[in-house]
């Protein structure tokens, strides 16, 4: 009872920390003047390009994260905790350095740009690239612990009863990850939409939330950044506690 | 028949050596060892879902191969009609087919009220019904059974010995058991093989196993409850103040192993051809259900096995002294 009173206040303590600014920043903003933000074409445009560009990344992520997350779950080979260190440094460094590693890749000067003649830089496709850089390591890790969870003699039964690799793998190994899928994506999902760092230096413009937000308050000052900021949260709460409802059922 | 040769295997932590054994089509063939043995792996090997890193195994080709595991590996996310339609699907059978196989042998093994049932719902029991099931549909050739009655209880498990024998006969399947259950593998193997730290110890019918232990690790794990060891000379062995005539000359150091159902209580001494007898003290017995289990000190401990009737009638009890008979021939020596 005594361990249960003394957690209870050390995690009242954690728990006040995070709530108190956003709740006082949630009541510095008058209703009235939220909802006149939520009808600005430039916060709505900004609000909807930032869901979108970390979906398109979360997308791509799954696309090749899910077959690298499952050789490292299954697959022993030399080098291996080279790799796993590799997916965990987007997290480690700040994310400006990633911006400025991403544009020796993609920048004006890079070879990408010099033999395609495409800068992708100040587009949705720099924005989607800085998110995925910086959140992937959410996705592939989340979805490798799942596969590990997994004992691989399911697959193996699997083999065993005639399935061909890749169809005991979508069969068996993919459902039966389902849930860490869905939870890794909804976090790659959602570091994507909080990233700023890495897509300042990609691309300013288009204007992401989180960019808007930083110029408002570099412009305006902090009651001009509020609102936009609390609608951001409304909206990343709401979605989350859905998808989180939805995660539930599976 | 099935050929493995000299197959060597070294997998998370396990090693497996030098494995040669001839396994005849229709034969029920058990690979009997404690836990930590390898014997998972051997199947494995077979089913050909992990490759030996050397020797070779031979005679699978073209096989149809049931492969049951000891927890079942029933897909969670899948009920009992889709688990035991699985390999069905895989071969793109018809609908119609698959629905007739399926509820077929879910028929036959008394599981046909559960088809639309969470599998993660099910008891011990109709889980391994419905692995077998899920096997059966696929009408093996070789049936691998991995540990297959480990977590069941006892009736659930004589049910699951018999539905093994009728699956081996009807089918005329071959079957490859894994068990480290040595009653198990009397009762359902036309042969034995004894798997101890990666290595096949012996390899022989049954009764010939269980009677003639290869080594002393055998014959502790077959059950032997008095294993001994010292000296022989002169067909003596001297152990805390007794000697025992041993069938053997002279052997150092050795063990020695008796059955606890070889030996003979008896209130007074008995003479008989019998070269060892020796009198104690009853200080233990031990209720084992179809019999007891007599704990007698004769300077060394002997493990007895007696009927409850004869326990009755002797009219014997903790604390009394009583002797103890046993043959030479009763015992197995064994070098170090």
């Amino acid at each position: 009872m005594k361990l249960k009173i003394a957690f209870s206040f050390l995690g009242t303590l954690l728990i006040l920390f995070i709530a108190v600014p956003l709740f006082k920043m949630i009541i510095s903003v008058e209703p009235a003047e939220l909802a006149r933000t939520a009808i600005q074409k430039d916060v709505v445009a900004s609000i909807l390009l930032t869901l979108r560009a970390s979906l398109w990344s979360t997308l791509a992520a799954l696309f090749c994260g899910i077959p690298l997350a499952f050789l490292l779950a299954r697959v022993n080979f030399f080098g291996k905790k080279i790799i796993e260190g590799l997916i965990d440094i987007p997290v480690i460094i700040p994310h400006t350095a990633a911006g400025i590693a991403l544009l020796m890749v993609w920048g004006r000067q890079s070879a990408f740009t010099k033999l395609t003649g495409i800068s992708i830089l100040g587009t949705e496709v720099a924005i989607s690239i800085g998110m995925f850089f910086v959140s992937m390591p959410f996705l592939v890790n989340s979805v490798k612990e799942g596969f590990k969870l997994i004992d691989s003699r399911y697959e193996k039964t699997a083999i065993s009863l005639g399935a061909t690799p890749w169809k005991a793998f979508t069969t068996v190994s993919l459902p039966m990850a389902k849930k860490s899928i869905i939870s890794g994506s909804i976090m790659m999902w959602a570091r994507g939409i909080s990233e700023f760092g890495a897509v300042v230096i990609l691309a300013y413009h288009p204007i992401t939330a989180s960019v808007l937000i930083f110029e408002r308050y570099q412009n305006f000052g902090i009651k001009y950044a509020a609102p936009i900021t609390v609608l951001l949260i409304i909206i990343s709460f709401v979605i989350f506690i859905i998808l989180r409802v939805v995660e539930d059922k599976q | 028949m099935i050929k493995i040769e000299n197959v060597q295997k070294k997998y998370e932590g396990f090693e497996i050596q030098n494995i040669h054994l001839e396994i005849k089509k229709g034969e029920y063939f058990v690979i009997l060892g404690p836990s930590g043995a390898g014997k998972t792996l051997i199947l494995e090997m077979i089913a050909g879902l992990v490759k030996p890193d050397l020797g070779k195994i031979s005679g699978i080709k073209g096989s149809r191969i049931g492969l049951i595991y000891q927890d079942y590996m029933l897909f969670p996310h899948m009920n009992v009609f889709q688990n035991i339609a699985y390999g069905l699907r895989r071969k793109k059978e018809k609908k119609e087919k698959v629905e007739s196989a399926v509820q077929k042998a879910a028929q036959q093994l008394g599981i046909f009220h559960l088809l639309h049932r969470n599998v993660n719902k099910l008891s011990g029991g109709e889980k391994q019904r419905v692995a077998i099931g899920r096997a059966m549909v696929m009408k093996p050739d070789i049936y691998l059974l991995d540990e297959p009655t480990a977590a069941l209880d006892l009736s659930t498990k004589i049910q699951a010995q018999r539905l093994f024998m009728s699956l081996h006969k009807e089918g005329q399947a071959t079957v490859i058991h894994v068990t480290h259950d040595f009653e198990e593998a009397l009762a359902l193997g036309d042969r034995i093989a004894l798997l101890f730290n990666g290595q096949i110890i012996q390899k022989d019918k049954p009764e010939e196993v269980f009677n003639n232990p290869a080594t002393k690790e055998a014959a502790d794990f077959l059950g032997y409850k008095n294993v001994f060891s010292g000296e022989i000379r002169e067909s003596l062995m001297h152990i805390h103040g007794i000697e025992i005539t041993t069938p053997v000359n002279k052997a150092s150091p050795a063990y020695i192993a008796i059955r606890s159902n070889d030996i003979i209580l008896s209130k007074k001494k008995i003479f008989s051809s019998a070269r060892n007898y020796f009198i104690g003290e009853i200080i233990k017995v031990i209720n084992r259900g179809s019999h007891l289990e007599v704990l007698v000190d004769i300077g060394i401990l002997l493990h007895v096995d007696i009927t409850h009737q004869s326990y009755r009638e002797m009219g014997i009890g903790i604390g009394n002294q009583v002797w103890a008979t046993f043959k030479t021939s009763a015992i197995k020596v064994f070098e170090h």
